[in-house]
């Protein structure tokens, strides 16, 4: 046991230390010297793109020396961009429907995760919408599993009802577009995999006619071209990211909020599923930003944050079993980071005090230009 | 119901074994507060199925807190008396579903951020019963071995690099016999050493045919369990067919159903029957998360409930390659064991399991003398821990398995 306890220290005390290291690396040399603000000479930024990983990933797996191999993209390409700040802590419910809803909210949810309710406390959305007048279609969710369906718009009522983002589902999509005869799916049911801690997935009561509607009049994509593409592609995650650059391309709403799930996949128990997730979602982080840095709405006007929901559980927990689930709380479990990049966030900085992800909601509303009175976290400093 | 409201009669459905311990330790279950009691009865309603190991541990930590004074049994307790339940999870049928009132318990506790308490309470508690009724050292050092990557024939990983810096990294190993060599020893031990559930080999196929039987070694394998697995299925999508239909489908009570099926519905009949073992058996494939799909988790996860529940002194976990990844709706209605393997994907899997189960075995009394022992089966890495091998070494003179063995 003494051994045991030895070596989680170890890990737990040098968890900042190679955090650290790897921006050191991935950065070049300019570790805590502040750039230049590239918004000097950059247009203001007004977009807004959340990427959170629902699957958890622990620093043994991505920042961590061992790890590295698995992120090429954030460590090579959007690091030496990005303001990192390396200890995010999150002291809610580890599960992810509740936990991305609290992201969302800025205060810790307390709904049973595999409830189909809305978050309680008013969203980023209807802050943003309603302060700043927004249109319906300038907020779009877009999520992994059917459970996120009620994310975008909380159930609270009094502060801003119909202020809601837009929540798509991209799976949904799909389902409808294949039809009522989706037994002939030629593979596509990879796409509707629900979510990894239900053991199976049952078919969503899907209303087709909105969701072809939908694919039609907002996405301009025909159920061929929206089926023929979905062949292409190998996860749910690379369908969601395919469905937000349509999105971006025909709408160009200026709060947009994609939810990764693929690494989730840990909870079989195969590591090496799990790591091939990891990889993939960093290679839709990097594809991403490459919309965001090609598409004329967005270049040189949108800020990038990337964030898991949380963390896995440690190796050294006796009452979990490491990577595979998130359940004991531990500090691993709780703890992650935050990826900042785009034209007002300073390039190549680190941040190394203890954030709380409820700090996110804030964040966004200072950088945007909006309140936030009801969310419980604090705008990051160094962000905005 | 309130635990003080316990009697004799409480526990009429609970089976004979567990039935006496209840009763005969009925004061002292009456003093536990009720947000840990189901969690001891849910170890009692099993005792009849449970490793000696197991009942001997608790046993003893009935024993000692009977023996307490009252206000040690109060200050221990006191954390777990101040937590407050609401209604719906006290009105639980707590004494037959121990592990419903669990779920619901942990579930609460998460939604009012009162779970790192509890936990932190729950270890302290763990910790001071471990420290009160000091476990018993092994009567031989244990030894565990794990064999990986059956069908791979070059590994693309640095194999063992998570144990490497505890032992021996052996480059040169003749793998030549290797897998008789270690079987071999796990038979031996038995031998010299007879005690129920202390000598274990896992296996994530078929077990290898000359060992098939072995005396005094608990033998658990994936293939064999084949059927069984089918049956859970089958079982389990015939349950959220059903729930579907009624709007009733949720994970929450499809775990539940899972949790709920038993070794006979499985039909785990051994021959000759083992109880004790075909309800391990059913936990690992009912609780377990993917040992239903994966026969590498299946090991893995089989492996580490031994460890921690038979305490054995000696444990051979053979991974095998596993199926490929689908979607779980497809793993979940094929049957596993006639699937192209992914025999690469398996290696990455069973590496890290081989370091969990290292840190499972240190878990255990008696680790400083510890041996453990992982090959690359078929190729010529072996990485051996114990306290006769430098830390963090390499070793690139040829060898062979018995050699490194004796060494230990």
């Amino acid at each position: 046991m003494d051994r045991l306890r030895q070596i989680a220290h170890q890990r737990a005390i040098s968890r900042r230390d190679f955090l650290r290291a790897a921006v050191v690396a991935g950065a070049g040399s300019q570790l805590l010297s502040f750039a230049p603000l590239r918004a000097a000479i950059a247009a203001p930024a007004k977009k807004v793109v959340v990427v959170t990983f629902g699957g958890g990933a622990r620093d043994e797996e991505t920042f961590a020396p061992e790890g590295q191999e698995n992120i090429p993209q954030l460590m090579n390409q959007l690091i030496p961009q990005a303001t990192f700040c390396t200890q995010v802590v999150n002291r809610g419910i580890l599960g992810h429907y509740v936990a991305t809803a609290s992201l969302a909210t800025g205060v810790y949810e307390t709904f049973n995760n595999f409830a189909k309710v809305a978050p309680k406390n008013p969203t980023v959305f209807e802050y943003y919408r309603k302060a700043l007048g927004r249109p319906a279609d300038d907020a779009w969710v877009i999520a992994p599993s059917n459970g996120f369906n009620l994310i975008g718009q909380s159930s609270g009522g009094t502060f801003a009802p119909g202020y809601g983002a837009q929540v798509i589902l991209p799976k949904h999509l799909l389902a409808a577009a294949l039809g009522p005869s989706a037994a002939d799916m030629n593979g596509l049911d990879y796409f509707l995999q629900d979510n990894y801690e239900n053991p199976l997935y049952v078919p969503p009561s899907v209303n087709q006619d909105l969701q072809l509607s939908r694919l039609d009049e907002i996405l301009h994509l025909s159920v061929d071209d929206f089926t023929r593409h979905a062949k292409i592609l190998s996860s749910a995650d690379e369908l969601s990211v395919y469905v937000m650059r349509q999105l971006m391309r025909e709408v160009s709403p200026s709060l947009i909020w994609i939810t990764l799930h693929d690494m989730d996949v840990a909870h079989s128990g195969a590591y090496s599923l799990y790591l091939e997730g990891i990889r993939r979602t960093d290679r839709l982080c990097g594809e991403i930003w490459n919309i965001i840095e090609s598409e004329p709405e967005y270049k040189d006007r949108t800020t990038m944050f990337i964030l898991p929901d949380f963390g896995r559980d440690s190796d050294f927990d006796a009452s979990g079993n490491g990577f595979q689930h998130h359940r004991t709380g531990d500090p691993l479990s709780r703890t992650t980071w935050l990826m900042a990049l785009g034209p007002n966030v300073r390039q190549n900085v680190t941040v190394d005090r203890p954030l709380e992800s409820l700090d996110l909601v804030p964040t966004l509303g200072a950088l945007m230009g909006f309140a936030t009175p009801l969310a419980q976290g604090k705008p990051i400093g160094e962000l905005i | 119901m309130q635990p003080t409201d316990l009697n004799a009669n409480s526990f009429s459905r609970y089976p004979p074994q567990a039935k006496a311990l209840a009763v005969n330790n009925l004061p002292i279950l009456r003093r536990v507060p009720l947000s840990l009691l189901p969690l001891i009865l849910g170890q009692i309603i099993n005792y009849d199925w449970r490793f000696p190991a197991e009942q001997r541990d608790l046993t003893r930590q009935l024993r000692y807190l009977g023996a307490l004074s009252s206000a040690s049994f109060t200050d221990l307790m006191a954390p777990f008396a101040a937590v407050e339940l609401p209604p719906e999870i006290s009105e639980i049928d707590w004494v037959n579903q121990p592990k419903i009132f669990g779920a619901q318990l942990s579930a609460f506790l998460w939604s009012v951020n009162q779970i790192d308490n509890y936990h932190g309470a729950a270890q302290q508690y763990q910790q001071h019963l471990q420290d009160a009724v000091s476990p018993e050292s092994p009567a031989i050092p244990r030894l565990a071995i794990v064999v990986i990557g059956q069908g791979v024939a070059q590994a693309d990983l640095p194999i063992f690099r998570r144990l490497r810096p505890h032992g021996v990294l052996f480059t040169s190993v003749n793998p030549e016999n290797g897998l008789p060599t270690l079987l071999g020893v796990v038979k031996t031990r038995a031998q010299q050493h007879p005690e129920n559930y202390a000598h274990w080999y896992i296996d994530g196929g078929e077990p290898e045919a000359a060992f098939r039987s072995m005396p005094g070694v608990a033998i658990s394998s994936y293939g064999v369990l084949a059927p069984a697995i089918v049956r859970e299925l089958n079982l389990t999508n015939q349950y959220v067919a059903q729930t579907s239909r009624s709007g009733t489908a949720g994970p929450e009570s499809t775990t539940a159903y899972v949790a709920s099926i038993t070794p006979e519905d499985l039909k785990l009949n051994r021959d000759p029957r083992d109880p004790v073992l075909e309800h391990f058996e059913a936990d690992m494939l009912t609780e377990g998360a993917g040992t239903q799909i994966f026969s590498t988790t299946y090991v893995q996860w089989a492996s580490r409930e031994c460890l921690h529940r038979a305490q054995p002194v000696t444990l051979l976990a053979r991974f095998k390659p596993r199926q490929r990844a689908a979607t779980m709706n497809q793993l979940m209605s094929r049957d596993p064991s006639s699937q192209p393997a992914d025999a690469e994907g398996s290696l990455v899997d069973a590496d890290m399991a081989a370091y969990y189960t290292w840190i499972n075995q240190n878990r255990l009394p008696g680790a400083d003398q510890s041996r453990f022992l992982a090959w690359f089966e078929g190729h010529n890495f072996v990485v051996a821990i114990g306290p006769s091998f430098a830390q963090g070494t390499t070793a690139d003179a040829p060898t062979n398995i018995k050699q490194i063995l004796d060494w230990m």
